[in-house]
């Protein structure tokens, strides 16, 4: 994972999946951002979708250049965090999955359109170690 | 520098080190003053995904040739693979614990899994594959797959 940095201003963090179509971890990256910012931290994350980056949609792009982003990678091209930095946006912190797996071997994650429970609980898993990360970037613009 | 045999099937990329023998799993075997070091190839690799976790038999483990040596875990599957060389196990790589990635990133080189003491390597080396051999061998097995695709 990279190294932190604080938000600055207590803006809202954004949060930037995976979007490759086809793999597991793709989708516990993206079962883990809907966890975060619907469930989690809904007022102070974000979900910016990869596409819309990938198409330099200007609200995405301003979105990533504002605030602090936390990425979640499905795989070793790390395309969140690689498309985040192109859009001129800074990386918090950058989840991996298999690194997150590693840490969790009991939550295995299987299929792909709909997970198995293992896949549900280690996406739960990562959207929590996630949330202490927009808690202290939120904290730190706060008291910076 | 390790010269390397090239295939492409569908839209992946398979290479063969020259340098080393095979066994029919894809485990190779390269003789080095007396010892072997062992490591999976670029096919089976390739075929397994991203290694989450590689389990290596430790260090001071007797070995006969067949006997299993180590299993990775990886999304898609959990493998078994068995030892190409009959002896002592007398080094495992530590990036196995930590980072075994090295198997994905570097299959010849970085990600090798261990090394052993071998009894008798001129006798395993006649039961494996030179290279040529596992190339046309794994060629097959990547045709195969391809066809799942």
């Amino acid at each position: 994972m990279s190294a932190m940095i604080q938000s600055g201003n207590g803006q809202k963090v954004v949060i930037v999946p995976c979007s490759g179509i086809g793999k597991t971890y793709g989708t516990v990256s993206r079962e883990a951002a809907y966890d975060l910012t619907e469930d989690l931290r809904p007022g102070n994350a974000q979900l910016v979708p990869l596409s819309l980056l990938v198409l330099g949609d200007e609200a995405a792009r301003n979105a990533v250049a504002a605030n602090p982003a936390i990425t979640i990678d499905g795989c070793k091209l790390a395309c969140a965090t690689k498309m985040v930095q192109e859009s001129g946006g800074t990386v918090a912190q950058d989840f991996a999955v298999l690194d997150v797996y590693r840490r969790y071997r009991q939550f295995k994650p299987q299929s792909i359109s709909e997970l198995n429970e293992g896949g549900v609980q280690l996406a739960r898993a990562l959207a929590e170690e996630a949330a202490e990360i927009v808690d202290q970037l939120i904290a730190g613009g706060q008291n910076g | 520098m390790t010269e390397f045999l090239e295939t492409t099937v569908d839209k992946f990329i398979f290479r063969v080190a020259t340098d080393r023998f095979y066994n029919g799993e894809g485990v190779w075997a390269k003789e080095e003053n007396g010892r072997v070091r062992i490591g999976l190839s670029d096919f089976v690799q390739q075929r397994s995904g991203d290694v989450a976790f590689a389990e290596i038999k430790p260090v001071g483990t007797s070995l006969a040739f067949g006997d299993e040596v180590a299993v990775i875990e990886t999304i898609k599957v959990n493998i078994a693979f068995t030892s190409p060389v009959t002896g002592n196990v007398v080094e495992i790589n530590p990036a196995m614990v930590e980072a075994p990635e090295a198997i994905n990133q570097d299959p010849f080189g970085e990600g090798w899994l261990a090394v052993i003491e071998s009894e008798d390597w001129a006798a395993d080396r006649a039961r494996l594959l030179d290279p040529q051999a596992y190339f046309a061998h794994m060629k097959i097995e990547a045709e195969e797959e391809a066809k799942k695709l």
